[in-house]
C-alpha cells in the first residue's frame, strides 16, 4: 500500500494505491497518517480510493478508526471512488449510514463546502 | 315385499346388505348344485376304483392328474375363443353328457374303466369349481365376497352333504352306476342358475355403470387369455408364486393323505365289505361338520384370528395326524386325517385361500386362478403320485411310515409357506391403495427452500426500499451459499422504480457472477469473511452503536434505517454487544422492522428473544415469521414453548401457534411433551396436539410415542364418536342455531380424523394414512381394500373398536354397534379403574 497526501483548500486528500491488507502493513498506517494530520490541525480528510485494488477488514478498521478520530475532533472524513464491492461490504455492515461516500473526488471535495 | 322378506330372512344367517339377497342365493345354489353333482361323482369314483383296481393301484390314479393338467391347458386355450358364460354352460352340458356316457360304459364291466372315470371326475371337479370361483370374482367385489362367502360357501358344502347322503343310501343296491343320473340332472339345472347369475351381473352393471364405464368393466371381467399368459402372470409376481407353491404342496399332501387314509380304511376288516356306502356316509358326515363349521365359525375364525391363523388350522391338524399314522397306523388317525381333509379343506381352508385372491386385480386374479387352481393343483396331485410310486420301490411294510414321514415334512413346508403368504397378503392389499396426499408441511419441506424463497422475495422487494437493504439480502444469499446462477440471472432484471444504484447495477452486467468471483478479486467466501471480520471489530461496534442510538431515539429513525439495523444484527455474532439492541427492534411498532428483527433472532438463537417473540405470536402480521424463527431454535426451547403452552392466560391463537412450532421442531422431547399434555386432557388445543403428533410422526419415523396414552386417547375418541353418532341419530340434541346435521357430520369426521392420526403413531403411519384417505375419498373398492388393510394391520382390540365405525353397514346396524362399543368401553374403563385401585 502506498499513500500520498496533498492539501487543497484546507482539505487533506489521501491518494491511496495498491491493497490495504493486514499482511501488507507498512511503517505508517492510514490511521496514523490521518491522526498526524489531525494533530497538525487539519480537520477535513478525504480518502481517495481510485487506485485501491483491495481492502480487507483490517483496511476497513483503519478507515473506521480514522473516522472516529476525525469525528471526535469535530472534523469530517469522507471517502471517494471506492469500488463497488467495497461499497457493498459497507452496505451490508451499515457503514454507508455512517460514512460519507462519493462517486468521485470532486463531488466529495465540494461537499466539504456546502453552499 | 318378497325381496324385503328374503333380505330379512337371509340377514339372520349372513351379514348381507340390501340388494345382495338374489345374488347370494344364486351363488349358493350354483355352488350347491355343482358340489352335489360332484359329491355323487366322487363317491362313485373312489368306490369303483377301489372295488375294481384296489388301493395298490391308487398311485396310478393319482398320476393321471397330469392328464387333467394337460386338458386344463387346452381349456385355457379354448376359453380365449368363447365368452366365460358360454364356456361354463358348455362345460355343464359336456359333464351332463359324460355322466350318461359313463353310465352306459359301466354296464360293460371293463376293468380299467374306473381309471378313465377317475380322470374325468377329477376334470369335472377342477373345471366346475374353478369356474364357480372365477364367477364369484367376476360378480362380487372383495367386501361383498367376504360378507357372502360363509353363506354361498355353505351352499357348496350342503351340496356335498346331500350328494354323499344320496350316494350312501342309494349305493346299497347293486346298481351304483345308476347314481350317475343324479349329477346329470343337477348339472342341467345348474345351467339355468349360471344364466341367472350372469344376467344379474349385467343388470347391475347397467344400473351402476352406464355408458363408458360399463364397457370398461365388461372388458375387464371378460378378459380372455391363453395358458402361457396365465403362467407368465404367476411367474412375475412373488405373491402369486407363493400362492402357487402353497397349492402345489397342498396338492401333494392331499394325495398322500388320500392314500394313507384310504389304504388303512380299505383294509380295515369291518369297513371293507361295503366301501361305497362307507365313503358315502363318511363323506356326508364330514360335510355336515364342514357345513356347520362354514356357516357358524369360518367367518368368525377369520375375523377374530385373521387370515394367517385361519390358514394354519388345517395343515397343523394334518401334521399331527400324519405324525400319528407314522407312529401308530390305526383307523382312528386315518378317519381323523380324512375327516379333517373333508371338512376343513372345503370350509375354513378353502374360504381363507379364496380370500387370498381378494387383493389381486380381477385380470391377474383370473389368470392366476386358471394356472394355479386348474393346472397346478392337478399337477401337484400328479407329483404327489410320483412320490408315492417312488416310495413303493421300498418294501411294503415301510410304505405307510414313509408316506407319513414325507407327508409330515411337506406339511411343515406348507405351514411355513402359509405364514409367508399371509404376510405377503397384507403387502398386496397395500399395493392396491395409493397415498392420495401427503402432509403439506412435508410437501413444502421436500419441494421448497422456504428460507431462500423468502430471501429472494425480500431481495426483490428491497430494490424499491433501499440500496443497503438490498445489499444485505444479497449478502445473506451469498452467506448461505444460495446465490445460484438462476437467482443471479433473475436479479439481472432491474425494475424501473428501483432505487438501487450501486449494487443493483452490478447485475446489469451480462453475467452478474463476475462480480463475486471475477477480476475485481473478492470471491463469495472472501466477502463472507470480510464482513464477519468487520462486524467483530471494536471500532465498528463503537461506530455503529452511535448509529443505533440515533435511529432508535428517532433522531434519524426512519423505518428503513431500523429495518436495516434489525437485519444487520443477524450477521453479528451472538456475543456482540450490539445484539442487545435486537429486543428494541423486536418490539418495534413497525411490523417491517419486527420482521427483520425476528429473522435476526432466528440466526442468533438467543433464549432471551424467545419470550419477546412468543408475546407477538398473537399478531397475525408476524405470527408466521415468528413460527419460522422459533423453529430454527430447535430442541433448545422445547421446554420454554411447553411452559407457555401450559399457560392458560395466553390466547388460543398463541397456543395453536406454539403447537405448530413444537410440531415443526419435531424432536422426541416435543413428542413426549405433546403426549403428556394429551394425557392430561385439559388442553384447549387437543386437535392441534394430535395433528402435531401426526406431523412429528410423518417427519421423523424414528420418534416413539407412548403406546398406552395413545391407545387410551383412541378409546376416548371412539367413545365420543359413538355418543355423537347416537345423539345425532336419536335427535337427543336439538340443533341450536347454526348447528345442523352437516355440522354434526363434520364433528364425526373430525373425531375419526383424530382416531386415524393417533393410530398412525403406533402403527405404520403410511399404511394408516393410506387407509384413512381411501376410506374418506375412495371408490367402493378402494374403501374395501382400506378396511381390509386395517383388518390385517391393527391389533384385535383396536380393530374391533374401529372397523364397526367405518364399515359400509346400514344406519340401524351402526347404531347397534355404537351401543355395543359404548358398553365394551365402559366395561374396559371399569376394569381399568378396578385394577388401578387394586394396585
Amino acid at each position: 500500500m502506498k499513500i500520498n497526501s496533498r492539501e487543497k483548500d484546507n482539505v487533506v486528500i489521501f491518494d491511496i494505491e495498491g491493497e490495504i491488507r493486514r499482511s501488507d502493513i507498512t511503517d505508517v498506517t492510514l490511521h496514523q497518517m490521518v491522526k498526524k494530520n489531525l494533530d497538525s490541525g487539519c480537520r477535513n480528510i478525504l480518502l481517495n480510493f481510485q487506485k485501491v485494488d483491495f481492502i480487507d477488514s483490517f483496511g476497513v478498521g483503519e478507515i473506521l478508526a480514522s473516522y472516529i478520530s476525525t469525528q471526535n475532533l469535530g472534523g469530517k472524513l469522507k471517502l471517494a471512488k471506492i469500488s463497488k464491492k467495497l461499497y457493498m461490504v459497507f452496505q451490508v455492515t451499515m457503514l454507508t449510514k455512517v460514512l460519507e461516500i462519493f462517486d468521485n473526488e470532486e463531488t466529495a471535495f465540494n461537499s466539504f463546502f456546502p453552499e | 315385499m318378497v325381496k324385503r322378506r328374503l333380505y330379512k330372512f337371509l340377514k339372520r344367517i349372513t351379514p348381507i346388505n340390501p340388494g345382495e339377497e338374489i345374488i347370494s342365493l344364486l351363488l349358493f345354489f350354483y355352488f350347491f348344485l355343482i358340489t352335489l353333482a360332484f359329491g355323487v361323482i366322487k363317491s362313485l369314483r373312489d368306490a369303483s376304483y377301489l372295488d375294481k383296481l384296489g388301493p395298490e393301484n391308487l398311485p396310478i390314479a393319482y398320476a393321471t392328474a397330469i392328464i387333467v393338467g394337460v386338458v386344463v391347458a387346452f381349456h385355457a386355450k379354448l376359453q380365449v375363443k368363447i365368452s366365460r358364460r358360454i364356456l361354463i354352460i358348455y362345460t355343464l352340458v359336456f359333464s351332463f353328457l359324460m355322466c350318461i356316457l359313463f353310465f352306459l360304459l359301466f354296464q360293460t364291466g371293463w376293468k380299467w374303466l374306473p381309471l378313465a372315470y377317475w380322470i374325468w371326475a377329477n376334470l369335472v371337479v377342477v373345471l366346475l369349481i374353478t369356474q364357480f370361483w372365477i364367477t364369484v370374482n367376476d360378480v362380487l367385489n372383495p367386501r361383498e365376497a367376504k360378507r357372502m362367502i360363509g353363506f354361498f360357501g355353505s351352499g357348496g358344502i350342503l351340496g356335498g352333504i346331500i350328494g354323499g347322503i344320496l350316494t350312501g343310501f342309494l349305493a346299497k343296491s347293486n346298481e351304483s352306476y345308476a347314481l350317475l343320473f343324479i349329477p346329470s340332472v343337477f348339472l342341467m339345472v345348474c345351467i339355468f342358475v349360471v344364466g341367472a347369475v350372469f344376467r344379474w351381473n349385467e343388470r347391475r352393471l347397467e344400473e351402476k355403470m352406464p355408458g363408458k364405464e360399463k364397457t370398461r368393466k365388461q372388458k375387464v371381467t371378460e378378459t380372455k387369455v391363453g395358458f402361457h399368459v396365465c403362467f407368465d402372470t404367476v411367474r412375475k409376481s412373488s405373491y402369486l408364486k407363493l400362492l402357487a407353491l402353497v397349492v402345489v404342496i397342498t396338492g401333494i399332501v392331499s394325495t398322500f393323505i388320500d392314500w394313507q387314509s384310504k389304504n388303512i380304511i380299505a383294509n380295515w376288516p369291518s369297513i371293507k365289505e361295503n366301501l361305497t356306502a362307507f365313503f358315502g356316509i363318511f363323506s356326508a358326515g364330514m360335510l355336515v361338520f364342514a357345513f356347520l363349521l362354514q356357516l357358524l365359525m369360518t367367518s368368525n375364525i377369520i375375523r377374530r384370528f385373521g387370515l394367517g391363523l385361519a390358514l394354519l388350522v388345517y395343515p397343523l391338524i394334518l401334521f399331527f395326524c400324519s405324525f400319528g399314522i407314522a407312529v401308530w397306523p390305526v383307523i382312528f388317525f386315518a378317519i381323523v386325517i380324512k375327516g379333517a381333509d373333508k371338512s376343513l379343506s372345503y370350509s375354513l381352508n378353502q374360504s381363507a385361500r379364496e380370500l387370498l385372491y381378494i387383493p389381486i386385480s380381477p385380470v391377474v386374479k383370473y389368470r392366476a386362478k386358471v394356472f394355479i387352481d386348474m393346472f397346478l393343483n392337478r399337477l401337484a396331485k400328479g407329483v404327489g403320485a410320483g412320490f408315492l410310486l417312488l416310495i413303493f420301490l421300498l418294501p411294503p411294510n415301510l410304505w405307510i411310515i414313509s408316506v407319513s414321514i414325507i407327508s409330515a415334512f411337506f406339511i411343515l413346508v406348507w405351514i411355513i409357506l402359509n405364514v409367508k403368504v399371509s404376510r405377503e397378503y397384507t403387502n398386496t392389499v397395500k399395493k392396491n391403495l395409493v397415498l392420495k396426499w401427503d402432509r403439506a408441511e412435508s410437501l413444502i419441506d421436500r419441494n421448497i427452500d422456504r428460507e431462500t424463497t423468502r430471501l429472494v422475495f425480500d431481495l426483490v422487494e428491497s430494490r424499491t426500499q433501499s440500496d443497503d437493504l438490498f445489499a444485505m439480502h444479497l449478502f445473506d444469499l451469498i452467506r448461505q451459499g444460495k446465490l445460484t446462477p438462476e437467482i443471479r440471472r433473475f436479479l439481472g432484471y432491474v425494475p424501473e422504480n428501483a432505487k438501487v444504484t450501486s449494487v443493483g447495477a452490478l447485475f446489469d452486467a451480462q453475467d452478474a457472477g463476475l462480480f463475486f468471483g471475477g477480476e475485481e478479486g473478492l470471491g463469495e467466501e472472501e466477502l463472507k469473511k470480510e464482513v464477519e471480520e468487520i462486524l467483530s471489530l471494536d471500532v465498528y461496534q463503537q461506530v455503529i452503536k452511535n448509529h443505533f442510538l440515533r435511529i432508535t431515539t428517532d433522531v434519524d429513525g426512519s423505518e428503513t434505517a431500523r429495518m436495516e439495523a434489525a437485519k444487520a444484527i443477524g450477521f453479528m455474532k451472538p456475543d456482540s454487544p450490539l445484539v442487545d439492541k435486537l429486543t428494541v427492534f423486536l418490539d418495534d411498532k413497525s411490523p417491517g422492522v419486527s420482521r427483520y428483527a425476528i429473522e435476526s433472532a432466528a440466526k442468533l438463537k438467543l433464549r432471551e428473544h424467545v419470550t419477546f417473540m412468543i408475546k407477538k405470536l398473537s399478531d397475525p402480521k408476524l405470527c408466521g415469521d415468528i413460527e419460522d424463527a422459533l423453529e430454527t431454535y430447535g430442541n433448545l426451547i422445547v421446554g420454554m414453548l411447553a411452559d407457555h403452552l401450559g399457560d392458560e392466560t395466553m390466547e388460543l391463537e398463541v397456543h395453536r401457534s406454539l403447537c405448530s412450532v413444537l410440531a415443526r421442531i419435531g424432536t422426541q422431547e416435543a413428542a413426549d411433551f405433546f403426549i403428556w399434555e394429551m394425557d392430561e386432557g385439559k388442553s384447549d388445543v387437543e386437535t392441534e396436539i394430535i395433528d402435531a403428533l401426526h406431523q412429528i410422526c410423518s417427519k421423523n419415523p424414528a420418534i416413539r410415542f407412548e403406546e398406552y396414552s395413545v391407545h387410551k386417547k383412541i378409546r376416548e375418541k371412539i367413545e365420543s364418536y359413538c355418543r355423537s353418532y347416537l345423539e345425532m341419530d336419536e335427535n337427543k340434541i336439538v340443533p341450536t342455531e347454526g348447528e345442523s346435521a352437516a355440522s354434526k357430520d363434520k364433528e364425526l369426521e373430525g373425531i375419526l380424523t383424530n382416531v386415524f392420526r393417533l393410530l398412525g403413531l403406533v402403527y405404520p403411519r403410511e399404511d394408516i394414512d393410506k387407509a384413512f384417505q381411501n376410506i374418506r375419498t375412495g371408490t367402493k373398492n378402494s374403501i374395501a381394500y382400506a378396511i381390509e388393510l386395517l383388518d390385517n394391520t391393527l391389533k384385535k382390540d383396536t380393530r374391533d373398536l374401529l372397523i364397526p365405525l367405518i364399515e359400509d353397514i346400514s344406519e340401524e346396524e351402526k347404531k347397534e354397534r355404537c351401543r355395543t362399543l359404548l358398553k365394551w368401553l365402559k366395561g374396559f374403563k371399569d376394569r381399568e379403574d378396578k385394577s388401578r385401585s387394586h394396585h
